[in-house]
């Protein structure tokens, strides 16, 4: 019996559900404000709203990761006015594979794998995910593949930065009590939420 | 908050990751890089492409059409018809292309050459149309 | 489980349907089509270019149904009735306000225009396709029949002042299909597009945003160049050259156009360009003055209203002098 009135499987539960909302949003925001920002191209990115992911990653896990990024993508898509337009599938395209590579890494390499290299492997998702929706939907076109390269590069890069950030961001995140004892609360909360 | 603490929180495991992309980048920049401009060139006659041809391989190709053979030479990234059977050689006082986009024609024999690609639609050319 | 389920058909679905959208996008729309014996491509620029392409599949059937009516080539053609008939023939509309038009421009050019050497021109077998030179007799029996005055418009008829006169719109009908293709892509909504007839062609709007089509002028002697480029929009621009059909018999060249009056290609000019406001008149204009030489053809385009490029003969250039503000120099 717990001395405090708090369930502590709820009160896990209960911040799972809020902090993920808040990196959503957090995520949306800062997609957002990076796509108003100048740039010298408009595909190359940092795509600093990944870090979201990442940090929803190591802290809870892959369902977290992906409800961040889906989210983040709709929304700000909508916010953009965007929504259902190339731009759009585009986004969508890179979000999932990143999505998929990123929670598949972890979960094959659990703890060999850091932030840094979750989210390199995410840049690396997301421009093939991009380069592949533009191959197949919208431009059938071999000038196409010379953009990948230094595409990609630019991927890897902004990955390593989105890393070393959401590295920092987790070692101060974890250093919180609402962090803490990660593992169990987070095994918890799957089993609650499976039901 | 010295760059080299964080890269030294790595795993092994990232760094793997990092070099084998950048691997992966490099490869891929080499084999775009060995594919040369691939310029397709397409036949049509009537409403089907009948032949398809790379513009950077060097070939001579015979087409034959309701009047005869038309022969078509690729040769240094440039297309143009050698000969033809129809009256006024219309399709070889066109001369010679080479950009995406542009076309040569055999009407009397049917026949509709055009090197397709939508990247350079007039970027080597300063007009639009061409009044002749 | 099967919530992320549902929620993750849903986002596929979503992608799927907007496949069909997505396809819409970006860019002018571009078809061509052999037509008239030539290539003629239809181009919109348009924001929405890809709702036209109904507009423009009409367009080019409004350019058969021209070739149709008057082609000599079509046996059943309308103009291919007229020249066959014994004195008359009654026509369609759109066929009488060719034949009237080009009488008129046969009259101001004095005949270096003129619609009735259609024997002319079956006797140097340009249109059969077997190109040969006749003898000069027969050249000049055939042009007894032929000028100006061989052909009238009398209520819904065509009158032939003798049987043997053929009618040859060849200097004209191209225009009137391209105008046509304009008026129905015009009619359809169609801001900005081009529709170009092997080198002649005519436009609609600009560009869009005020940039102006940048039409090349090709050079007479050098396939690879321009000679010039005007910077257009809303008109017709229509070229004439001797470099575009020819033969060569015993190393003379002899080309397409004809001088009327001598039975032999003209030879005053190498090119002629024209600019006016549809592309009939500036087909048969273009003819005119090629035929007419620098001088006299200079003098036509002036009064004619419109205005044009000539080279002549030894490749020296002149123009109307609206032309000079809108013409620049590779």
């Amino acid at each position: 019996m717990t001395s405090s009135a708090v369930d502590p499987i709820r009160l896990a539960r209960e911040r799972r559900r809020i902090f993920l909302a808040l990196f959503t949003a957090l995520a949306i925001a800062l997609h957002t404000i990076e796509f108003l920002l100048p740039s010298p191209t408009p595909w190359f990115r940092l795509g600093l709203a990944n870090i979201f992911a990442v940090l929803a990653l190591f802290l809870y896990d892959g369902r977290a990761a992906w409800s961040v990024n889906l989210i983040r993508i709709v929304v700000s898509s909508l916010f953009l006015g965007t929504f259902i337009s190339p731009r759009f599938f585009l986004a969508l395209s890179g979000g999932v594979l990143a999505t998929a590579v990123m929670t598949a890494a972890r979960g094959i390499a659990g703890e060999r794998i850091g932030p840094v290299g979750v989210s390199v492997l995410g840049g690396v998702g997301h421009a093939l995910g991009q380069f592949g929706c533009a191959w197949l939907v919208l431009v059938r076109h071999d000038g196409l593949w010379y953009l990948l390269p230094p595409f990609l590069l630019m991927a890897i890069i902004a990955g390593m930065i989105n890393g070393f950030v959401a590295d920092y961001l987790l070692t101060t995140l974890r250093q919180h009590p609402a962090f803490r004892a990660k593992n169990s609360e987070s095994a918890v909360a799957n089993n609650e939420n499976a039901l | 908050m010295a760059l080299k603490d964080y890269w030294q929180r790595t795993t092994a495991l990232d760094r793997v990751i990092i070099v084998v992309m950048l691997a992966l980048c490099g490869f891929l920049a080499v084999i775009v890089g060995m594919k040369k401009p691939g310029k397709t060139l397409y036949v049509n006659q009537g409403e089907r492409v009948t032949y398809k041809a790379e513009m950077m391989t060097d070939q001579r190709v015979d087409l034959p059409g309701p009047l005869g053979v038309t022969v078509l030479e690729i040769k240094d990234g440039q297309a143009r018809i050698l000969s033809s059977p129809c009256p006024f050689k219309v399709c070889i006082g066109m001369g010679a292309i080479r950009h995406a986009g542009e076309i040569i024609a055999c009407v009397p024999n049917r026949l509709l050459i055009e090197i397709s690609g939508e990247n350079d639609p007039n970027q080597e050319r300063n007009y639009d149309l061409l009044s002749r | 489980m099967t919530r992320s389920v549902v929620s993750l058909l849903i986002v596929i679905l979503l992608f799927c349907v907007s496949i069909v959208f997505l396809r819409e996008e970006a860019g002018p729309l571009v078809r061509t089509r052999l037509l008239m014996g030539t290539v003629v491509e239809i181009r919109i620029l348009d924001e929405d270019a890809a709702d036209f392409d109904e507009a423009v599949s009409a367009a080019f059937s409004a350019m058969a149904g021209v070739e149709a009516m008057m082609s000599p080539h079509l046996s059943d053609s309308e103009i291919s009735r007229l020249s066959a008939a014994e004195k008359r023939l009654s026509v369609s509309a759109e066929t009488r306000e060719v034949i009237q038009r080009s009488l008129d421009i046969s009259a101001a050019s004095q005949g270096a225009f003129d619609i009735s050497i259609g024997q002319l021109i079956h006797l140097w077998g340009f249109a059969e396709g077997e190109p040969q030179r006749p003898e000069r007799k027969l050249i000049e029996e055939t042009l007894a029949e032929t000028g100006p005055d061989a052909l009238a418009v009398s209520g819904t008829e065509i009158i032939k002042r003798s049987s043997d006169i053929a009618v040859d719109l060849g200097g004209v009908a191209k225009g009137f299909a391209i105008d046509r293709a304009i008026g129905v892509l015009a009619a359809a909504g169609v801001r900005h597009a081009s529709v170009n007839a092997g080198g002649d062609m005519r436009l609609l709007g600009d560009r869009g945003g005020g940039v102006k089509w940048r039409i090349g002028i090709q050079h007479p002697r050098r396939p690879q160049q321009i000679l010039a480029r005007l910077d257009l929009a809303d008109v017709a621009v229509v070229t004439s050259g001797d470099y575009e059909r020819y033969f060569e018999e015993e190393g003379v060249r002899y080309h397409h156009i004809l001088d009327p009056r001598s039975g032999y290609p003209a030879d005053a000019c190498q090119a002629v360009t024209v600019v006016a406001v549809d592309a009939l008149t500036a087909d048969a204009l273009a003819t005119a003055v090629f035929v007419l030489g620098t001088e006299r053809g200079l003098a036509l385009l002036n009064s004619s209203g419109v205005e044009g490029m000539i080279v002549d003969q030894n490749g020296q250039v002149e123009m109307t002098s609206g032309l000079k503000e809108i013409i620049s120099w590779p």
